[in-house]
C-alpha cells in the first residue's frame, strides 16, 4: 500500500501522502460496514444541514415576493411617498435616488479603481503592497464606519445631500474594485504581456490592447458585483443623504434611496408603511439579482468572445 | 496582434525616403507622452486610494479623539450612559461578540455541512439549482434579511421560539427572563441567515477546487465517498472554509442596519440571550443622529466606530494568519496566495462573486 502508484499531480492544496496516510489509518482501523454507516450518517446530517439552510432561506424569498406583490399595484414605481392612509404611495424618487447615487458613485470608482490596480499590477514594490494592504482593510470594514467617514467628510462641510452618499459608496466600492481589477489581471498570462512588449509597442499600448482586453471580462464582472453590493447598502446612505419625499435629480441636495426607505418604513408601526417597506425590499432584491445575473451573462460572453 | 504594431506600419515605407526617419521620430515622441499619460494615469489611481484611505483613518480618530481622550483605556470596559459623560463601548463590545457568536455556532455548522452536500454527496440535478439558489441568496441586501427579521421573526420568537428555549433543560441557562422577541438571540439568528449563504457558497467553492486527483486516489485505495470527503476533500479545502467563515465573522460583526432593527436597543449589560442588547453596529446607528454635532457625545460615537473598526481589522488578520499557518507536519504547498479558495480569488466583502467565474 505505502508505494501505491498513483500519481498524485500537483494539487493545489493538500499532498498524496498526507491524504493517502489518513486514509489508510482509517481504513485500517474501521470495517468497512462501519465506514459505510459512518458515510451514511454523515450524509443525513448534511442533508438535514441543507434542508434546515433552506427553511429560512425559502420563507425570506416568499415573504419578500408574497408581501412585496400587492405593493406593487398602481404607479408604486413611479409615484412619490403619500402621507400615511392617502392612497397612491409610490417610490419613483428613491428609485431615481438610488440610480442617481449608485451611478455616481460608479462613474467615481471605476477610473480610480481601475487605475490603482494598475499601478499594483505594474509596479510591484512597498507602495502596492500598502495598497493591497490598505484594500484588504477597507473591505473589511463595516459599512457603518465608512458612512460615519463620508458624514464627517462631506456632511459637516457641505451638508446632507446624494454626492455625499455617492462619495461613501465609492469608498465601500473601491477596494472590492482594486482587488478584482488585480485578480482579473493577473490571470492574463506573462506570456500575452512579453509578447506585446517584445514587438516593441509602447508598454500603455500593450496593457490597452492586450491586459485590459483579456481581463476585461473579470474587470467587468468584478466591478458589476461591486455595484450589485454597493445598490443594497443602507449603512453607509444613512447618514449622508437624508431622504427625501420627492423627485430630486440634483446630487447636491438631500435624495432618497430604496435601502434608506426600506428602514425608514421598516421602523414604522403603519400597516401601508410595511407593505412599502416589503415593496421596496423586492425591487430591491430584484435589482440586485438582475445585476448579479448580468454580471455573469457578460462575464460568460465575453470569456467566449476573448477565446 | 497586428494593432500592437504601429498603425502606419514600417513595411511600405521606402527605406532610403527621408520621410521615414521624421515619421518613426514622431511615432516615438507619441509613445513616450503616451507612457507619460499612462504613468500619471497609474499614479493617479493609486494616490487617491491612498488619500482616501489615509482620511478615512485620520478622520475617523481625530473625531473619536476627544471621547477617546476622556474615556482613555477604560473605553474598552465601561458603559455607555450620556447623562453621566460616560461613552465607553464595553457592554457593546460584549452586544458585539455574543451576536457574532450566536450567528456562527448557528450558521457554521449548518453552512459547512450544506456545501459538503451540495458539493459533494448531492446528484448533480439536485445540487445545481440548490447553489445557484444559495449564490443569489448571498446577494440579498442585508437591509432585507433585517426588514424579515422585524416583521415576521420577531413576533414569531416573542410567542414560540423563546418561550420553548426557556422549557428545554440544560439550556436554559442561557435563556431566561421575559421573551420580548427583540433580543441578542434574535440578532444572532438574523446576523446567522444573512452569512449562511457566504459560507455555504464560498465553502462550496473551495471544496470543488479540491484536485480531482486526491478524490480518485481515494477511491482507488478503497476509501468510501465520505472517507475521501473528511479525510481528503474537506482537509484540502481547510484554508477555503475558514476564509469563509473568516469572512463571515467580518460581515457579523460589522454589521449595524439589520441588527439595529432585532436586537432591541437597550443599553445595560445582557444577562442572558433573551435580554435586548446593542452592538457596537447598533449603538452607532441608534446613537449618532441623536448626538448633537461637536458634542462630547458625537466623539463618542465615533469612537465606537474606531473600536468596531478596529475589532473588524484584528478579525481579518487573524484570519489571514490562520490562512497563511500551515500545520505541522504538512509538506510546503505551493505558494500562498490572498484568496480564499484554491481556484478562485475571493474578495472579503463580496460573497456573491462565488463561481462567477468558475
Amino acid at each position: 500500500m505505502t508505494d501505491a502508484p498513483i500519481a498524485f499531480e500537483s494539487s493545489p492544496s493538500l499532498s498524496a501522502a498526507v491524504v493517502r496516510r489518513a486514509l489508510v489509518r482509517d481504513t485500517a482501523r474501521r470495517s468497512l460496514a462501519r465506514r459505510r454507516l459512518a458515510g451514511r450518517v454523515a450524509t443525513s446530517l448534511c442533508t438535514v444541514a441543507l434542508c434546515i439552510s433552506l427553511v429560512p432561506l425559502v420563507a425570506l424569498i416568499a415573504y419578500i415576493i408574497s408581501r412585496g406583490l400587492p405593493a406593487l399595484s398602481g404607479g408604486f414605481l413611479v409615484h412619490t411617498p403619500t402621507p400615511e392612509g392617502i392612497p397612491g404611495n409610490g417610490i419613483g424618487n428613491a428609485i431615481v435616488g438610488t440610480l442617481i447615487i449608485v451611478g455616481l458613485a460608479m462613474a467615481m470608482a471605476v477610473p480610480v479603481g481601475l487605475a490603482a490596480s494598475l499601478f499594483v499590477v505594474e509596479r510591484p514594490g512597498k507602495l502596492s503592497g500598502a495598497l493591497r494592504f490598505a484594500a484588504n482593510v477597507l473591505t473589511g470594514a463595516p459599512s457603518i464606519a465608512i458612512g460615519v467617514f463620508a458624514y464627517a467628510v462631506f456632511v459637516v462641510n457641505f451638508g446632507y445631500s446624494g454626492l455625499a452618499g455617492s462619495f461613501a459608496l465609492t469608498v465601500l466600492m473601491l477596494p472590492i474594485m482594486l482587488r478584482f481589477n488585480e485578480e482579473a489581471m493577473f490571470t492574463v498570462p506573462a506570456d500575452l504581456w512579453e509578447a506585446g512588449l517584445a514587438l516593441g509597442s509602447p508598454r500603455a499600448r500593450v496593457v490597452r490592447s492586450v491586459v485590459l482586453r483579456s481581463a476585461l471580462p473579470g474587470i467587468v464582472t468584478g466591478n458589476l458585483l461591486a455595484m450589485a453590493r454597493a445598490i443594497g447598502e443602507t449603512a453607509p446612505l444613512i447618514f449622508t443623504i437624508f431622504g427625501s419625499q420627492f423627485f430630486v435629480f440634483r446630487p447636491t441636495s438631500p435624495m432618497s434611496a430604496m435601502p434608506l426607505t426600506i428602514y425608514d418604513n421598516a421602523t414604522q408601526a403603519y400597516p401601508d408603511a410595511q407593505q412599502t417597506a416589503w415593496g421596496t425590499a423586492l425591487v430591491l432584491m430584484v435589482l440586485v439579482i438582475i445585476l448579479s445575473v448580468v454580471a455573469r451573462v457578460v462575464a460568460a460572453h465575453l470569456n467566449r468572445k476573448t477565446r | 496582434m497586428s494593432s500592437l504594431l504601429a498603425p502606419d506600419g514600417f513595411a511600405g515605407a521606402d527605406p532610403s525616403s527621408p520621410v521615414r526617419g521624421v515619421r518613426e521620430a514622431l511615432e516615438r515622441r507619441r509613445a513616450r507622452a503616451h507612457g507619460h499619460v499612462y504613468a500619471v494615469v497609474r499614479w493617479a489611481g493609486a494616490g487617491i486610494f491612498a488619500a482616501v484611505f489615509v482620511t478615512l483613518l485620520v478622520t475617523l480618530f481625530d473625531q473619536a479623539s476627544a471621547a477617546l481622550g476622556h474615556m482613555g483605556i477604560a473605553i474598552l470596559w465601561t458603559g455607555w450612559n450620556p447623562a453621566k459623560n460616560q461613552y465607553g463601548a464595553g457592554v457593546f463590545i460584549v452586544g458585539t461578540l455574543l451576536t457574532t457568536l450566536v450567528a456562527l455556532v448557528v450558521a457554521v455548522p449548518i453552512g459547512i455541512g450544506t456545501a459538503v452536500l451540495l458539493s459533494e454527496l448531492a446528484p448533480r440535478w439536485i445540487a445545481a439549482p440548490f447553489t445557484l439558489m444559495v449564490e443569489f441568496l448571498a446577494a440579498v441586501p442585508s437591509i432585507v434579511v433585517g426588514l424579515w427579521g422585524l416583521i415576521v421573526l420577531t413576533p414569531l420568537f416573542a410567542t414560540h421560539v423563546e418561550p420553548f428555549l426557556k422549557k428545554v433543560p440544560l439550556l436554559n441557562v442561557l435563556f431566561h427572563g421575559t421573551a420580548y422577541g427583540a433580543s441578542v438571540l434574535l440578532a444572532g439568528v438574523v446576523l446567522a441567515v444573512m452569512i449562511l449563504p457566504t459560507i455555504v457558497a464560498l465553502s462550496r467553492v473551495a471544496m470543488s477546487g479540491v484536485a480531482v486527483a486526491d478524490r480518485e486516489a481515494g477511491l482507488a485505495l478503497g476509501a468510501t465517498r465520505w472517507q475521501v470527503v473528511s479525510k481528503a476533500v474537506v482537509p484540502g479545502a481547510r484554508r477555503g472554509i475558514r476564509a469563509s467563515i473568516t469572512l463571515a465573522m467580518g460581515r457579523a460583526l460589522g454589521e449595524a442596519i439589520a441588527v439595529a432593527l432585532v436586537i432591541g436597543n437597550n443599553t445595560s449589560l445582557p444577562h442572558s440571550l433573551l435580554s435586548p442588547g446593542a452592538t457596537l453596529g447598533s449603538a452607532i446607528v441608534n446613537s449618532f443622529s441623536e448626538a448633537t454635532p461637536g458634542s462630547l457625545e458625537k466623539s463618542g460615537v465615533v469612537a465606537l466606530v474606531v473600536v468596531l473598526l478596529a475589532i473588524s481589522v484584528l478579525v481579518n488578520a487573524g484570519g489571514q494568519l490562520l490562512l497563511r499557518a500551515r500545520k505541522p507536519g504538512l509538506p510546503p504547498r505551493g505558494p500562498v496566495t490572498e484568496s480564499a479558495s484554491p481556484i478562485m480569488p475571493t474578495v472579503p466583502g463580496v460573497p456573491d462573486t462565488a463561481g462567477t467565474t468558475t
